[in-house]
């Protein structure tokens, strides 16, 4: 069932019936299998479920970085199947932010050149003043001439999100983006991600399998074996949390029987 | 794109320095080779002693018709004699209008004694010095048979001496005779050919054996005359006796010069052994590109999954290889240049080529050096990137380090053909000696590393899991870890397997293929010289001498033998081949030629003697008429009356001396072969009254001849040794490259591994394994490849089935190689072990 969230208008992200299966035959594994969402602009997602639910392929697939076995995946009002490699890329890269959980920046170049990349990468000549911005927002300003190797997790991951938002795209992608920090720089991030939503309408949809981190989000999604099995606004931490116990002893069950 | 290139090379120092080494090497051998290669093609020098000649007319190659698997086709042979032309055209070509001079030039080796050394001249008829010119400085030119006109340079020598009216000996044609100087002449131009000495036309005709043929004619245009007619005229009639026409630049081609000579060996070294120095330099710097692309798959991943399109990673590849290009060629050609100068010097110390032989050019090997370099590391670099630009960005986001797919069954198939064709080769190596042996071993050498390098993953595969059991039963638990990262390494392994097959290939085989050849042929010398003594004459010495020789008291047998060359048939085309003429009444007991089929005895008549290896090749048995050609174009159908085994020592041909009268240069002989009683004293005082007969002549301990082969085999070995080392040592360095590329790319995996609880003592220990595993790999495919190439190569010239390999051999390859692996392995990883596991755990290769 799909919910509406937020300003109406089309949707920023639209999957159609995906699947993606990996291998053949009998060893094939169905990591999505017929997956319909809208998520719409303005709006904070995550994306939970077990280890194996295929949120992490959802991502993926969504964000053009994987080709889905068969489906539509619509960003804005672009059909990515059908793109070759580089249009693909291209769109990517000015229209979709992805945030990796870790080894997000390249290490030979400093953090003000890693945000500055896909800029360079496209040729677009970079807004100095919304770079200023988002370098503020991220908080890394007296960091800019460090190597990766030189920042703490927490701040290569704030790198990495002033890095999808230098291009100001329509949508940013977030795969567990809190799983490698401490409580506190965890808060920071989604806070930070929280903000960008609230003040600048981006679309944030981020995977995650933590309930506190969800609950920062407007709405949450729960995939389990490769199909969407609850969608429901931001109920609470505890409630989530439920949720995924829930979620977890059916399975077992299941299992058991 | 090109900042960022650079700024990821700066950061991936190793793998780049690692390119960098590979490249800057490479260039600077190729320079090397192409300088002298260039510097041999450049010569042109100016006829010295025939300055003065605008038009030489001379007869020096041959055209024969081949029939090859049932094709004609026309094959051009030089010959090894010079080939003669026939006086009475010189006389025709007199008559033609616009000439003032057609001169019928010979040369006469001649030997002025004066005080008591020994002067070499070289001997004309009088009508030859107009073609430098000479002039006349003192006196006048000869009229008599007994006149001389000495020149001036031998005039000086003697001191003053030598004045219009003195007498001289001159030694000549086999004979001393006293002549009186009639006139002191000089030439206005310089040069290095030897001193001249002008007897009369008539005289000079009667010395060199052969009246009515000269070696050339020499035209001498008349002021106002049109050259381009007189050209047409002159080629006419020249054509008519089969000779041809040198004008200009090829004028000086004939002259016989030790700069030519060394102009010709520069330009057969750089063809015949570069083109292979270049394969080798191309093969190492791809290998080093595909391997220093693969290790940053990684990164490539990430930049794809960030914002670079497919085509951005391979523009970035091709970027950062040509910076390293660029930085390469200029730091390599200085390089280069620098050891073409030592390798010039020691060229000229050695002998190789006469001092003041110029080595220039260098811009257009420079450019064609650079061009090349930076096509093929690009290439390379595309190629390897080919693969990479496929990988989806979600790869990036792997944790583990990804190894590629399968090796293509393409590259398999191709790897099988060229084994095959490796195999095909040594089965058909047909006989070539020299220079063109040592090129067809090279080729089959190269065809095996080829199969090798396209085998190198399976070969790493099975390889590993044959020495599973042995890794794990020395090493133990390290061994277990060893033999599973060399079977999971296969792909990664396969450049530095390949890198280390062919320094082990080539340092094994080549290297001792020369020592082998030579060693056969000083022992063949040795066991096959049943005679003590050797006459030898610089002026040649005629057949009463070993007639003389024969009636001394106390000697066994005198063999006369004069050396020549002859043209044999060689796979479609005909090759010049060195081959004795001998006297064989008593040959046998002077010399022993291990004569297999038939007997020396029956070299009579219109018969040969031919080397086991040449019968082969000419498919000639007992019995069977062979049809050669004789040093001057003659052919001959000759009876084989035997086959024998010493051809490195004594040539793949033995004639008759009768065979070649009239059709060498000169009818004397240039060496007689004496055998004496042993221990018999009025031999030895009989053969000193022998040298006093003939002057200009002395006798020499056969011995000492056999001692000075071996001198002057390892100086022409030296050159070879020398393009053979450079190859081995840049393919040391290929692998030494790749080596600590691979080890310090291991840094997390290492981590990894000690904070599972392997402790650095066993991690240490699992490299040792793994080296030892590889090494032993390539040990036993580069040592089969070697031995299969040595004993083929070897058994084809010398049918000896063991080549002779000296210890100090073994142990160099192997401790050189494992001092490799080890140095080049061990020292990365000890320094990656030294920095705390947490700490690199958490960073990318």
């Amino acid at each position: 069932m799909t919910v509406r969230v937020g300003q109406t208008a089309d949707p920023a992200v639209r999957v159609i019936q995906l699947a993606r299966t990996y291998g053949s035959g009998p060893q094939a594994v169905t990591a999505l299998g017929g997956v319909d969402a809208d998520f719409h602009r303005g709006t904070f997602t995550a994306v939970m479920g077990p280890s194996g639910s295929g949120k992490s392929t959802l991502l993926q697939t969504a964000a053009g970085l994987d080709r889905p076995s068969s489906g539509q995946v619509w960003i804005g009002d672009q059909e990515l199947s059908r793109l070759s490699e580089t249009k693909l890329t291209k769109l990517r890269r000015s229209r979709i932010g992805f945030v990796f959980q870790a080894f997000n920046l390249i290490g030979a170049l400093t953090v003000e050149e890693n945000i500055h990349l896909p800029l360079r990468l496209s040729g677009v000549r970079p807004d100095a003043a919304w770079l200023r911005q988002v370098v503020e927002r991220v908080g890394l300003a007296d960091r800019l001439h460090h190597r990766p190797a030189e920042l703490s997790g927490g701040q290569q991951q704030r790198v990495a999100i002033a890095r999808a938002l230098a291009m100001r795209p329509e949508v940013i992608f977030c795969d567990e983006p809190t799983g490698a920090l401490d409580t506190q720089t965890a808060a920071d991030v989604l806070a930070l991600l929280r903000s960008v939503v609230d003040d600048a309408q981006q679309t944030v949809i981020m995977v995650t399998h933590d309930p506190v981190a969800a609950s920062y989000a407007d709405r949450v999604m729960v995939l389990a074996d490769g199909r969407i099995v609850r969608d429901m606004p931001q109920p609470g931490a505890e409630q989530i949390a439920e949720q995924l116990a829930w979620l977890g002893r059916r399975q077992l069950v299941t299992q058991e029987s | 794109m090109l900042m960022l290139a650079l700024r990821m090379l700066r950061h991936r120092i190793g793998s780049a320095v690692a390119t960098l080494v590979a490249l800057t090497c490479g260039v600077m051998i190729l320079m090397s080779m192409g300088v002298m290669v260039e510097s041999g093609m450049r010569f042109t020098p100016e006829p010295q002693r025939y300055g003065a000649a605008d038009i030489l007319v001379a007869d020096r190659d041959m055209t024969i018709e081949t029939t090859e698997f049932g094709e004609t086709s026309t094959v051009t042979v030089d010959l090894p004699a010079g080939g003669s032309v026939p006086v009475t055209l010189a006389e025709r070509i007199g008559q033609l209008p616009g000439v003032a001079v057609a001169a019928a030039d010979r040369s006469i080796q001649a030997v002025v004694p004066i005080d008591e050394t020994a002067q070499g001249a070289l001997g004309h008829g009088w009508s030859s010095a107009a073609l430098t010119p000479y002039r006349i400085v003192d006196g006048d030119q000869p009229d008599t048979t007994d006149e001389v006109a000495v020149d001036v340079r031998l005039a000086s020598a003697a001191g003053g001496q030598l004045r219009p009216g003195d007498q001289v000996p001159v030694l000549a044609a086999g004979s001393v005779q006293q002549y009186r100087i009639s006139g002191i002449v000089d030439r206005t131009a310089a040069g290095d050919q030897p001193p001249a000495l002008f007897f009369t036309d008539d005289h000079a005709a009667a010395l060199s054996g052969s009246p009515d043929r000269a070696g050339l004619i020499g035209i001498v245009l008349a002021a106002g005359a049109d050259p381009a007619a007189v050209t047409a005229e002159v080629d006419r009639l020249a054509a008519e006796s089969g000779a041809t026409v040198h004008t200009g630049t090829e004028r000086a081609g004939l002259e016989q010069s030790e700069a030519l000579m060394a102009a010709d060996m520069l330009i057969q070294l750089g063809s015949v052994l570069g083109g292979y120095v270049a394969g080798l330099v191309m093969f190492v710097v791809a290998g080093t590109i595909g391997l220093a692309v693969r290790h940053r798959r990684r990164d490539l991943a990430l930049l794809r999954a960030v914002a670079a399109t497919p085509g951005q990673v391979r523009l970035l590849v091709v970027a950062e290889v040509a910076q390293l290009a660029i930085v390469a060629v200029v730091l390599g050609i200085p390089a280069g240049l620098w050891a073409t100068d030592w390798v010039h010097r020691q060229l000229m110390d050695r002998g190789f080529i006469p001092h003041g032989f110029p080595f220039d050019g260098g811009v257009l090997t420079a450019v064609a050096v650079s061009v090349a370099t930076v096509v093929v590391a690009v290439s390379a670099a595309l190629i390897a990137a080919r693969r990479t630009v496929r990988i989806r960005p979600t790869e990036a986001l792997g944790e583990i380090a990804v190894e590629p797919a399968r090796s293509s069954v393409l590259r398999l198939v191709a790897g099988l053909i060229a084994l095959g064709g490796g195999v095909t080769l040594t089965m058909f190596t047909t006989a070539l000696r020299g220079q063109a042996g040592l090129s067809a071993a090279l080729g089959m050498l190269f065809v095996f590393v080829l199969a090798a390098a396209l085998l190198a993953p399976w070969i790493n595969r099975y390889a590993a899991q044959l020495l599973g059991p042995v890794l794990r039963a020395v090493w133990g638990d390290s061994g277990y870890l060893a033999a599973a990262n060399l079977r999971a390494n296969a792909q990664g392994m396969a450049t530095v397997l390949t890198a280390l097959v062919l320094s082990v290939g080539f340092g094994g085989s080549i290297w001792f293929l020369q020592d082998n050849l030579d060693r056969q042929a000083i022992a063949q010398t040795r066991d096959g010289t049943l005679a003590q003594h050797t006459l030898m004459s610089a002026v040649g010495l005629p057949a009463s001498a070993a007639a003389d020789a024969r009636e001394l008291p106390g000697v066994v047998a005198a063999t006369p033998i004069r050396r020549t060359s002859v043209i044999l048939p060689v796979m479609g085309g005909a090759e010049p081949f060195g081959a004795q003429a001998i006297d064989p009444d008593g040959a046998d007991r002077t010399m022993d030629l291990s004569v297999t089929d038939g007997s020396l005895a029956d070299l009579r008549g219109d018969t040969v003697a031919l080397s086991n290896l040449q019968a082969a090749t000419l498919g000639a048995d007992l019995g069977d008429q062979v049809e050669i050609w004789l040093g001057d174009g003659t052919p001959v159908t000759l009876r084989l009356v035997a086959i024998y085994e010493r051809g490195l020592a004594f040539g793949d041909v033995t004639l008759n001396r009768e065979t070649v009268d009239g059709h060498t240069p000169t009818n004397l002989d240039d060496e007689v072969l004496i055998r004496t009683e042993p221990g018999n004293a009025e031999a030895v005082a009989g053969l000193a009254g022998l040298v006093e007969r003939y002057p200009g002549s002395g006798l020499i301990d056969t011995g000492a001849v056999g001692a000075q082969l071996a001198t002057d085999l390892a100086l022409s070995a030296w050159m070879n040794k020398l393009v053979i080392g450079v190859m081995v040592g840049y393919a040391a360095l290929a692998a030494a490259n790749t080596m600590i590329m691979a080890a310090l790319t291991r840094s997390r995996e290492l981590a990894l591994l000690r904070l599972v609880g392997v402790t650095t003592r066993q991690v240490k220990r699992m490299v040792h394994a793994e080296q030892v595993g590889l090494l032993g790999t390539s040990l036993l495919i580069g040592g089969a490849i070697a031995t299969v190439t040595l004993v083929s190569v070897v058994r084809m010239m010398t049918g000896q089935l063991v080549p002779y390999v000296p210890p100090l051999g073994w142990i160099s390859i192997i401790g050189g190689t494992t001092l490799l692996a080890l140095v080049t392995t061990i020292a990365p990883i000890s320094a990656l072990l030294r920095t705390p596991p947490v700490n690199s755990i958490g960073v990318k290769e």
